[in-house]
């Protein structure tokens, strides 16, 4: 046990609605989280993947269970936890240059070795020269990087993200989920992912959970047993990755065809 | 300025400014004209207005009542910023807040300041510092309205950003809160620069003791109709400076802003 990052316990996420009764969002979800372990949860539109995230990282305090980061449970976000969001022009500060943006998750440093962090984390996802640009001046691929930038320059021990590359276009998809899978090989850190894209998630993952309807729990667990480095074309070429592509496909489904009658009552 | 290039607009302000003179012109030949035609003594002809306006910038009138006027002006516009952005973004920020304190807001501000002017006299006296008070009174909520509004608007990813890098309190509403509201904060500022020189005009022909309004309303009773036309004059160019001045500033602040606008278009 002492080697997991993260551990979440028996974790149950209730939200108030407007006319004051609970939602139960998450009924139960555990799981063990190891040193450079990259893990992806997928589980059908809906079934409150992101409301998950916000209670795993400390962003909303859970309603039952608890999450224990680095052997502390943790009530905030603790140090050491990064998180890149979905809408990166949302998370990135507009008013702020991309470095000024970056230089926001080294904060705790002295003015010269920030300065070199930013620098470093720039050229680790490929902008470097952009610094002084503002995020509007940049695509949406690009924003999004700078936004993995910023996660990155404090060397994070947990980078959670939050449906990452489902802002942008298809090919911007496959060449970042390439960019983090490099950032990921060639550091320490372990990587919590929260996704609706299943090839994504086996692409990038050691294991991918699949997440029930709301109200939530843990429906599977799938090994991810292919190669690695992956590569775009190599590793999705193999029959192996269709096979895990089609597993977890398959339990989505079951998932998704279990929530279609509350699905209905909570769109109404 | 911050790295933003100059728009491609360039040559069409110098056009839009020089229209702004052009329709200020056609106001002077009208009021001009009907001057002439009415020939009365209580509606003077521009020039002569004109005149009797740079009679008063250029007598005592200027430090006895002018300047007054304007430090009035300034400081009621500036702690009503304090205060109103201030509170804004504490009403703005926290819902509980919000409930707590809306019905009070909404009584407050349908308060007419001409019935507050009695009573700031009776608590103040006749002097700047009630003209102040009731300045404040009236232009603080154009602000406090706008910044609470800019500030519930704002984006929950970037507060949930915020708070990942470890922004907490007096640091969040700081660095991220006011920018991200700012724009709001700057059109509730706008107009409540404008209220602030209604209302200080106001306050003064109602019991300023000194001051442009004051200077006003005595020119008018004491049938110096001249000199009551030139002090509007005045008043006119004042709020034309002031909001020139905001406007310069505004740009530079929010240059940051005009990107976003113009930039997501072609993502």
């Amino acid at each position: 046990m002492s080697d997991s990052v993260l551990s979440i316990r028996n974790l149950q996420v209730s939200i108030q609605s407007r006319d004051g009764s609970m939602n139960e969002i998450t009924r139960d979800v555990s799981l063990e989280l190891k040193e450079h372990e990259f893990v992806s949860i997928v589980g059908p539109s809906g079934s409150g993947k992101t409301t998950l995230l916000r209670a795993a990282s400390g962003l909303r305090p859970p309603s039952g269970g608890e999450v224990i980061f680095d052997q502390k449970p943790i009530n905030d976000v603790p140090k050491g936890l990064a998180i890149v969001f979905q809408e990166y022009n949302k998370s990135l500060f507009p008013w702020l240059t991309i470095g000024k943006n970056v230089a926001m998750g080294a904060a705790e440093y002295s003015n010269q070795e920030r300065a070199e962090r930013v620098e470093k984390a720039l050229i680790q996802v490929g902008l470097s020269g952009f610094a002084t640009r503002y995020p509007w001046e940049l695509s949406g691929g690009m924003q999004q990087r700078a936004a993995l930038a910023r996660a990155m320059v404090s060397n994070p021990r947990l980078l959670m993200m939050d449906e990452p590359f489902a802002s942008v276009d298809a090919l911007t998809r496959n060449h970042l989920e390439d960019v983090v899978q490099r950032l990921w090989d060639s550091s320490t850190f372990a990587a919590l992912m929260v996704t609706h894209d299943v090839g994504e998630a086996v692409y990038l993952s050691d294991r991918v959970l699949v997440l029930s309807a709301r109200p939530s729990t843990v429906l599977a667990e799938i090994k991810i047993d292919l190669a690695r480095p992956r590569s775009q074309i190599e590793t999705r070429r193999t029959g192996r990755f269709g096979e895990l592509v089609a597993e977890v496909l398959e339990r989505v489904e079951e998932a998704g065809r279990a929530s279609v009658g509350i699905e209905d009552t909570i769109q109404k | 300025m911050i790295g933003v290039k100059a728009g491609p607009r360039r040559g069409s302000t110098i056009a839009r400014a020089g229209l702004g003179w052009l329709g200020l012109a056609i106001l002077a030949t009208v009021w001009q004209l009907l001057g002439m035609e009415l020939h009365t003594a209580v509606f003077p002809t521009f020039i002569t207005s004109l005149v009797a306006a740079w009679h008063v910038v250029t007598s005592s009138t200027l430090t006895t009542d002018i300047i007054p006027s304007l430090e009035r002006t300034a400081a009621g516009f500036l702690i009503s910023a304090i205060i109103g952005i201030t509170a804004g973004m504490v009403i703005g920020h926290y819902e509980t807040v919000r409930d707590w304190t809306s019905a009070v807001v909404d009584f407050m501000r349908s308060l007419p300041t001409p019935l507050l002017v009695p009573i700031a006299i009776v608590v103040f006296g006749i002097n700047g510092r009630m003209v102040v008070v009731t300045i404040i009174s009236a232009a603080v909520w154009p602000i406090l309205i706008n910044t609470a509004n800019g500030t519930s608007t704002i984006e929950p990813t970037m507060i949930d950003t915020a708070k990942t890098y470890g922004l907490r309190g007096r640091k969040l509403f700081l660095k991220v809160v006011l920018p991200a509201a700012s724009p709001q904060i700057f059109a509730g500022l706008r107009v409540a620069l404008s209220v602030s020189l209604a209302v200080m005009v106001v306050a003064e022909m109602l019991g300023g003791g000194s001051g442009i309004g004051y200077f006003i309303a005595n020119a008018q009773q004491s049938f110096n109709i001249g000199g009551s036309y030139g002090g509007v004059i005045v008043l006119g160019c004042l709020g034309w400076i002031f909001d020139t001045l905001f406007l310069m500033f505004e740009r530079r602040l929010l240059a940051w802003q005009r990107g976003t606008v113009g930039g997501l278009l072609d993502v």
